[in-house]
């Protein structure tokens, strides 16, 4: 085994200490090694208590395994609560996370386990597949904490929300006045782009960033068609076209952020729901288990 | 070249007041100071801030000219290119500039304060999701409650309003009262109880109560316990610290402790048959149980591979015996049964009795020599084997004919012998041919030919019938040449047949399963000369293939369960033994059916004339 040197360790535990540590590298990942050593005693646990005639939640095995299980669903869930509270230090936000995060993983062994793969359409299958939803769910929040944000910046390029808002205000405006020469027919496409909101879409149209209704891309449609005009006409329709397809443009860099926001947020609809349904399927799974003993 | 340049102000009640200019020149200046060609009085502009240089006919280029950018179209930049034809708008602090060019005009510049338009927090709501998706907290208290209410509230409620149990005997079978409990079932139940699959209560009387031992027994009331508590305790020894400790827990909560029902009967395991008890279960106690019930006859067991006693048979070694003796079967256990019969002369390929069922032949289901199968037929079950039945079994070449008048034979009654007596007596004296070789003065045995090289009958008549009578009894009589002859009040007789019809008291032993085998393998009938052989094997034989149940290179694994049972039969039967001997004579098991229909009809009779 190759030793470190105490110099490298020794500057390596003070950038730790300034620079920023994801709540996943967080003390040297101390809450993986937590999760890991538990995942691996209760697997070998597993195999190597008899239980007669198979696993099954009701051995006393079953038992300890299940409440080890329920009082981290209890704390995991805790989180929510403690979020709220910031401090620092010893139970930092960053470690409660990181533990969080850990322990949330180690359940599925220990969780599963103690199913003693016996599953059913039960209320005690129902808590486990909650708690499944709910983990993989965190294991999809993970995953776009740490990739998304850089496309996010990416997209913006360097525009605030604000802003992006704003440019498409200005775009509008001009719109608005470049297409007064318009007849009937034309100014209600263009109306109809104005009027339609920009954030009145559903979750689908957001994570898809498929828009299939939209007036913007409707009317542009309409007037690119028309070829029959010389490049470089006054025509007030070049100009309503122009500034459709800024509009367009504007629009896309505010979905591109839409369904990357949507991407990092949708799984918190998921995750926090399921987590309480996932508690009250947890008590009636408890209580009926006791109550028909 | 030139721009125009457009002023809008507003008057104190909202009038716009347009105002046009024109600029000759291909540049104009915007800032605050006032020597710009657009001059913007706000703080937030720059005294020069930037310029609008026009490039040719379609182009204008816009470039800040200090540190601080400008809007354009929304954006913020430090320069920019417009084509006045397609429009666009700068913004510079509150004013906004919008450019445009109609046809051969030159560029105008729109000039307009607006209201403080920095988007409220309102307009950047929409870029969350929380507007799109039903509220977090919302659908978190839909699914609580529907949780709660469909699997905790309703079944508790109907199970604590439920209609009390009805007594009568049918009651476990019918439905459960308490909705939504099937949700509550953490598997299937065994074949055993799949009719209580849907009446959950009738095991779970009480909530918060595991299952009692007194709510099995109401319907399995006939099961006894494996011993008496106290010789079980002592038989057990003490608990390891573990198991102590985990019984106390248990105990805490309710179990009934580790002599329960429950404790090995586990439910809800999936459909199918109830998994027995595993080895250690039994091993538990009997591996050393000696050295905690000083005083019991059983030897220790833990593995049928390993630590097994011999197997033993019961059976009767003596004439007239009531109660069976159990025979170790080791070495060559012997038997008495009363019979006179060796399996090797019967089971030779060749020789008189082969050649004697290849002559009857198929007619009589014979092959070219006997097989086992002529002579046992298995129960219906394929458990075991009816007894042997004379008529059916022996009689096709053991003939009981003693007369033959015109075509019709006479034939004695197997098995009642005043019958045979009285039949003989009656027999027609008219000599009918040689006398010498009358079957009465001793049948001939199969291989024995008469004239001609064949077998047959000779059905000459006895000189006088009683010593007939005599011959048949005497020891290579009809009779005697099976049956062992003895003298009852004088008269002659032969001995009882003493079979047993099962040979194993604590064990079972199913036939079905080891059909695959030859019958050969575990009973060496082909090489016993004599009856007294009790052909059962041994158990070294059994282990050429049964090995404990945790032999994974044993053919067959086997646990005590596969033989064994835990609990007797009924309350009070510990042991067959102990039971009423075995019935023999009329009642017995051996008799041949025609005679048991016989004593049936008698009984009914009786039944008949007492009423």
């Amino acid at each position: 085994m190759a030793t470190i040197p105490d110099q490298p360790q020794n500057q390596r535990e003070r950038r730790q200490s300034s620079d920023h540590e994801s709540f996943l590298s967080h003390r040297n990942m101390r809450w993986l090694k937590v999760a890991l050593v538990l995942c691996l005693v209760a697997i070998v646990s597993y195999f190597w208590i008899d239980v007669s005639p198979r696993h099954n939640g009701g051995s006393w095995y079953g038992y300890t395994l299940g409440t080890i299980g329920a009082l981290l669903i209890v704390w995991l869930s805790l989180l929510g609560i403690r979020k709220r509270n910031i401090t620092a230090g010893r139970w930092s936000l960053k470690a409660w996370t990181s533990a969080h995060v850990y322990l949330g993983l180690a359940l599925i062994v220990i969780g599963t386990l103690h199913t003693g793969f016996q599953l059913g359409w039960n209320v005690h299958t129902l808590a486990y597949v909650l708690m499944m939803v709910v983990i993989l769910s965190g294991i999809y929040g993970v995953a776009v904490y740490a990739t998304l944000p850089a496309s996010l910046s990416n997209n913006a390029r360097e525009m605030t929300r604000s802003q992006m808002v704003e440019a498409l205000a200005a775009i509008d405006r001009q719109l608005q006045s470049a297409a007064q020469p318009l007849g009937r027919e034309e100014s209600d496409l263009v109306i109809a782009a104005l009027e339609q909101g920009t954030f009145d879409w559903g979750i689908g149209s957001r994570l898809s960033g498929r828009y299939r209704k939209c007036a913007t891309t409707r009317a542009l449609a309409y007037f690119a068609d028309d070829w029959s005009r010389p490049v470089g006409s006054d025509d007030p329709k070049d100009k309503v076209r122009a500034l459709l397809g800024r509009r367009k443009s504007q629009l896309d860099q505010i979905r591109r952020h839409l369904r990357i926001r949507a991407l990092l947020e949708v799984w918190l609809y998921i995750h926090i729901p399921v987590t309480i349904a996932l508690l009250a399927a947890l008590t009636a799974h408890v209580i009926s288990v006791f109550y028909y003993w | 070249m030139a721009f125009l340049i457009r002023t809008i102000d507003l008057t104190a009640d909202g009038r716009e007041i347009i105002r046009d200019r024109a600029v000759e020149d291909d540049t104009i200046t915007i800032g605050r100071g006032a020597d710009n060609d657009i001059h913007l009085p706000d703080l937030a502009v720059e005294q020069y801030h930037a310029r609008i240089d026009q490039l040719d006919f379609r182009k204008l280029r816009v470039e800040a000219a200090g540190t601080l950018g400008f809007h354009l179209d929304g954006r913020v930049t430090k320069s920019g290119q417009i084509d006045p034809h397609e429009g666009a708008e700068l913004g510079f602090g509150s004013y906004r500039l919008v450019l445009s060019q109609d046809g051969p005009g030159p560029p105008t510049i729109t000039i307009s304060q607006a209201e403080n338009a920095a988007p409220s927090s309102d307009d950047l709501a929409g870029f969350s999701l929380a507007g799109t998706l039903p509220g977090k907290r919302a659908s978190a208290w839909l699914a609580l409650t529907a949780i709660l209410a469909a699997f905790l509230a309703v079944p508790i409620y109907s199970h604590l309003t439920r209609p009390a149990a009805s007594t009568t005997a049918d009651a476990p079978h019918s439905k459960g009262a308490v909705v939504m409990d099937a949700s509550w079932s953490t598997g299937s139940l065994s074949q055993a109880h799949h009719a209580l699959e849907d009446n959950c209560e009738a095991c779970h009387a009480e909530p918060f109560q595991s299952v009692q031992d007194t709510t099995c027994l109401t319907c399995h009331e006939d099961i006894a316990d494996h011993a008496d508590k106290p010789r079980q305790l002592t038989g057990r020894g003490p608990m390891s610290t573990g198991d102590a400790l985990q019984w106390a827990v248990a105990e805490q909560f309710g179990k009934e402790g580790p002599g329960s029902c429950t404790t090995c009967h586990t439910e809800h395991e999936g459909a199918g048959r109830m998994e027995p008890a595993a080895q250690q279960f039994c091993a538990d106690c009997h591996d050393t149980m000696d050295t905690r019930l000083t005083d019991t006859k059983l030897v220790n067991a833990a593995d049928f591979g390993t630590s097994h006693p011999q197997l033993q048979a019961a059976v009767f070694t003596a004439p007239g015996q009531t109660r069976p003796v159990r025979v170790p079967l080791s070495g060559k256990p012997k038997e008495y049964s009363g019979l006179i019969f060796p399996h090797d002369i019967h089971l030779q390929r060749s020789g008189g009795v082969a050649k004697m069922a290849s002559r009857l032949g198929t007619k009589e289901g014979y092959g070219s020599s006997l097989v086992c199968a002529d002579c046992h037929t298995p129960t219906a079950d394929e458990v075991g084997f009816l007894p042997v039945n004379m008529e059916e079994d022996c009689e096709s070449c053991h003939s009981l004919v003693y007369d033959k008048v015109g075509t019709t034979f006479r034939t004695l009654q197997h098995g009642d012998v005043e019958q045979m007596r009285a039949d003989l007596a009656a027999l027609d004296r008219a000599p009918r041919s040689s006398a010498n070789n009358g079957m009465l003065r001793g049948r001939q045995r199969p291989g024995e030919y008469s004239r001609g090289g064949l077998y047959y009958q000779n059905f000459g008549p006895p000189v006088r019938s009683l010593v007939a009578v005599n011959r048949a009894m005497a020891k290579d009589g009809v009779c005697g040449e099976c049956h062992i002859p003895t003298t009852t009040n004088g008269k002659p007789d032969v001995m009882p047949v003493n079979l047993r019809d099962h040979f194993l008291i604590n064990g079972r032993f199913d036939h079905e399963p080891h059909k695959q085998e030859k019958c050969a393998t575990c009973h060496k009938a082909d090489s016993s000369k004599a009856s007294a052989d009790l052909l059962l094997p041994p158990l070294a034989t059994c282990r050429t293939c049964h090995m404990g149940e945790s032999d994974t290179k044993a053919d067959v694994p086997s646990g005590c369960a596969m033989c064994h049972a835990y609990h007797p039969k009924g309350k009070g039967d510990q042991s067959e033994i102990k039971a009423a001997p075995l019935a023999q004579g009329p009642t017995g098991p051996n008799l041949p059916k025609r005679q048991k229909q016989g004593i049936n009809q008698f009984l009914a009779m009786l039944g008949r004339k007492s009423e």
